[in-house]
């Protein structure tokens, strides 16, 4: 990977300078979590705060979507009901780009106006038009490069475990904060903790803000 | 005692108690009348139009407390169980329709009236107890109850009358007559977790010497329809289109309203600190997803009916951390008054002001908005949980501070000073920024109720064609849904269902159809969608009507001035609506 496919084109992320930053250190922090099916649940609720995963930007939401993460077009017609790029509702998902360091949030349809509102293409979007996202550029040729996703709601039950078998970058902070949430139920179902290959005491994550001199830690899960 | 009871319940009465006759207070039965064929809010607003002078004042003698369930209410029909509180407002200066779930309208109908009313004002500070079943109506005095918040006073009577009962009731601060004083309707477990929270109607109950109205339909039958067969297949079609769609059948039941907290922050529409901000840094700590977890893992409910007879099962029971009940599960509102509008970031701080919030009887959205304000002001700091907790204690004594808070954003406003007041007509904003979305910022800014997220929902397609296709780039755009969106969601008041049921019915003809058969086959009418634009119309076009005759004029039809002026993060956008749009939402 190539210093200039790091490079932000838009708005600027601590999450992407703290990926230049651990590149060019070459630091490495990855966790690798083996845990009893049940606790799935528990760390998709991580995936809601926002999670970075390597992926080829460039290519409109619709084949990011279809082709990287997996979904079938009639999933993301029918489950993706709300799409918001850059923290704006989209409508199109064909003509939207995903660039280096966007940020995609994915929901289920949301009640009331406000969810009729933010609904992809809803006959309501018009409530909303100040902050539509409207694309300035054009699809590029396909770089490598890190999205930004959250997933809410039904989709982070449905599309949560698919995703979190991958590598997925988290901040640290938001790390430490759901170990520090969880019951004694929680670790016994965690079977087996590594910090960059070698053997973690679950105290060390239980307790401890260790994780914290990592700003970003990628995270990988296993399940029994 | 005042002895009416009949057998059959036909909806077709009115009960009128007057609070202030000469000997005491009297009931007395009228027949429906002029009023027929009303229900939920139609009812109310045309009782109120029609009887309370617009220049009353909201406390004395001639305004009028109207409780009406809906014109399913009663009925098998699902999601039926609303009920309408209205009157002129204390906090508006307007007239007020507030809206809850509860048991109370399924039993006020199958006892047969079609709307109770509470007229006068007692020469004296002697409060009352109501009682109601099929057998007639007894007011008894009782200063016992006086200041008992609203869960002790509903043990007491359910240890006097037994657990089959539903009540009506306020807390201290209707009691105090304070202008954020909600009514409290118990639910299925007989709690009093749904409240009419909009306006201060609990401050008019109180103003009647009312603290409780309980009510007994052991007995009664459900109300029957005019052809039961068509009634039957049309409630079936209804609550399988209910089921199947998504948001009715799998993301309210899974997640309640509070699932809109994560979307509502990324659009940058979530108002932070007081309508400061559009994004809250910590929503996912209060999410509804999060909310969801911890409720399933504490051993409460995430999914939970507020009435009987309600599918969507949008709400839930939360418990404490050692798993004993705490307060029901807190909607989105709630969530986000005492939460991000607070910088508050703590689910468990945020129940205890639930619950207290019900416990007082006060809004919690103009109560959160408050809170907003006082912390603006600096008597907290953002983000302080236990202050804010403190501050609701407040109200709940009636201390001088708890005065001021217990009248609302704006009162409180004025008395410390502060510029940045996020309320239309003197009630507090929900939790929707206008500026992120222009479209319900049209609508705070119009509804003859104040700032209310519920005035203009989403009902269907082909109602909403009526009137012209929408430009979705134009401010003109905003105005025509605005303006539809208000008329279907008047309309739907008065049926007593749940608004909830909008996105099934917006989504699938079918299901908007099964409502539409529903209503035809209890009443045997031939309703169509034009109708229910015109009842909508009707509704709107007789709340506007008081409130001209209140004294508002266009210039009431606006939101403060900093939303024009001051720039909303993330995306730096300000409300762009012209005042001479907003003036054409009610051109019809």
């Amino acid at each position: 990977m190539g210093g200039e496919s790091l490079s932000r084109t838009h708005i600027g992320d601590i999450w992407m300078n703290s990926i230049k930053k651990n590149k060019e250190a070459g630091i490495k922090a990855h966790l690798h979590v083996v845990i009893t099916d049940r606790l799935t649940s528990e760390f998709c609720q991580l995936l809601q705060r926002g999670f970075m995963i390597e992926a080829q930007v460039g290519c409109n939401v619709s084949k990011f979507l279809c082709e990287q993460i997996g979904v079938t077009p009639e999933y993301v017609q029918g489950r993706i009901q709300s799409v918001f790029l850059d923290g704006k509702p989209v409508d199109d998902l064909d003509s939207a780009v995903i660039k280096n360091g966007s940020r995609l949030a994915l929901s289920a349809a949301m009640p009331g106006l406000v969810g009729a509102t933010m609904r992809r293409g809803g006959l309501y979007s018009s409530l909303r038009s100040a902050v539509t996202y409207r694309e300035t550029g054009d699809q590029s040729p396909t770089a490598e490069g890190f999205v930004q996703l959250k997933l809410f709601n039904l989709l982070m039950k449905e599309l949560g475990p698919y995703l979190l078998r991958r590598n997925i970058l988290l901040k640290s902070s938001d790390l430490v904060d759901f170990f520090k949430e969880q019951s004694e139920d929680f670790w016994q179902g965690c079977k087996g903790i590594f910090f960059n290959g070698k053997p973690v005491d679950p105290d060390l994550l239980r307790g401890g803000d260790w994780l914290i001199q990592h700003e970003l830690v990628e995270l990988s899960i296993d399940s029994l | 005692m005042y002895t009416f009871g009949r057998e059959e319940e036909f909806m077709d009465r009115i009960l009128r108690i007057d609070m202030g006759a000469e000997g005491g207070p009297k009931a007395k039965e009228a027949p429906v009348g002029e009023y027929a064929g009303y229900g939920g809010r139609a009812m109310t607003s045309a009782i109120v139009s029609k009887e309370v002078p617009p220049l009353c004042h909201p406390l004395g003698t001639e305004n009028k407390l109207v409780i009406a369930p809906g014109m399913l209410s009663g009925t098998i029909a699902a999601m039926s169980g609303r009920i309408s509180v209205g009157c002129k407002s204390p906090l508006t200066g307007g007239i007020k329709e507030a809206n809850s779930g509860g048991q109370a309208a399924q039993v006020i109908a199958r006892l047969g009236y079609a709307a109770l009313v509470l007229e006068g004002k007692p020469k004296d500070d002697t409060l009352y107890k109501i009682l109601i079943n099929k057998d007639g109506v007894k007011i008894i005095p009782d200063n016992t109850l006086k200041m008992l918040s609203n869960y002790d006073l509903i043990e007491k009577m359910k240890a006097d009358y037994g657990d089959k009962i539903a009540c009506i009731s306020i807390g201290p601060a209707g009691e105090m007559k304070m202008s954020a004083a909600s009514v409290a309707f118990t639910d299925m477990e007989l709690r009093p977790t749904r409240h009419a929270g909009r306006g201060g109607v609990g401050a008019v109950m109180g103003s009647k010497g009312v603290k409780v109205i309980v009510l007994d339909d052991s007995t009664m039958k459900m109300r029957s329809p005019k052809d039961p067969e068509k009634f039957r297949e049309a409630n079936k079609r209804f609550v399988e289109g209910l089921r199947k769609h998504p948001v009715t059948g799998q993301g309210l039941p899974a997640y309640g309203t509070n699932v809109l907290t994560n979307i509502l922050n990324e659009v940058g529409g979530y108002p932070t600190y007081n309508f400061k901000q559009g994004r809250f840094e910590s929503a996912g700590k209060i999410s509804g997803e999060t909310q969801a977890e911890l409720e399933v893992k504490r051993g409460g409910l995430a999914t939970h009916g507020c009435h009987r007879g309600c599918v969507i099962q949008c709400s839930g029971v939360y418990h404490d951390k050692d798993g004993h009940y705490l307060t029901k599960q807190p909607e989105y509102e709630t969530v986000w008054a005492h939460g991000g509008n607070c910088g508050i970031c703590d689910l468990d701080a945020i129940a205890r002001l639930d619950f207290l919030d019900d416990n007082y009887g006060v809004d919690t959205i103009e109560m959160g908005a408050t809170i907003g304000v006082a912390m603006e002001a600096g008597l907290a700091k953002f983000g302080d949980a236990e202050a804010a907790i403190n501050m609701v204690k407040e109200v709940g004594k009636g201390s001088y501070l708890g005065r001021i808070l217990g009248n609302g954003a704006a009162f409180t406003a004025k008395a410390f000073g502060v510029e940045r007041v996020p309320v239309v007509k003197g009630q507090a904003m929900p939790a929707y920024d206008p500026r992120a979305v222009q479209g319900i910022g049209v609508t705070y800014a119009t509804s003859p109720m104040g700032a209310d997220h519920t005035a203009g929902y989403a009902v269907a397609q082909n109602v909403l064609k009526v009137g012209g296709d929408v430009n979705a780039l134009k401010p003109e755009g905003q105005i025509e849904l605005s303006r539809n969106l208000q008329i279907a969601t008047a309309a739907i008041d008065s049926t007593g269902m749940c608004l909830f049921i909008a996105f099934a019915i917006l989504d699938q003809p079918d299901t908007f159809q099964s409502l539409l058969d529903l209503l035809n086959a209890f009443f045997g009418m031939s309703l169509t969608a034009d109708g229910v634009t015109d009842l909508g119309k009707k509704v709107l076009t007789l709340e506007r009507d008081f409130n001209a005759r209140a004294g508002f004029t266009s210039q009431h039809d606006r939101l403060p001035r900093f939303f024009s002026t001051e720039k909303l993060g993330p995306h730096n956008v300000t409300f762009q609506v012209k005042d001479e749009d907003l003036d054409k939402v009610f051109n019809w």
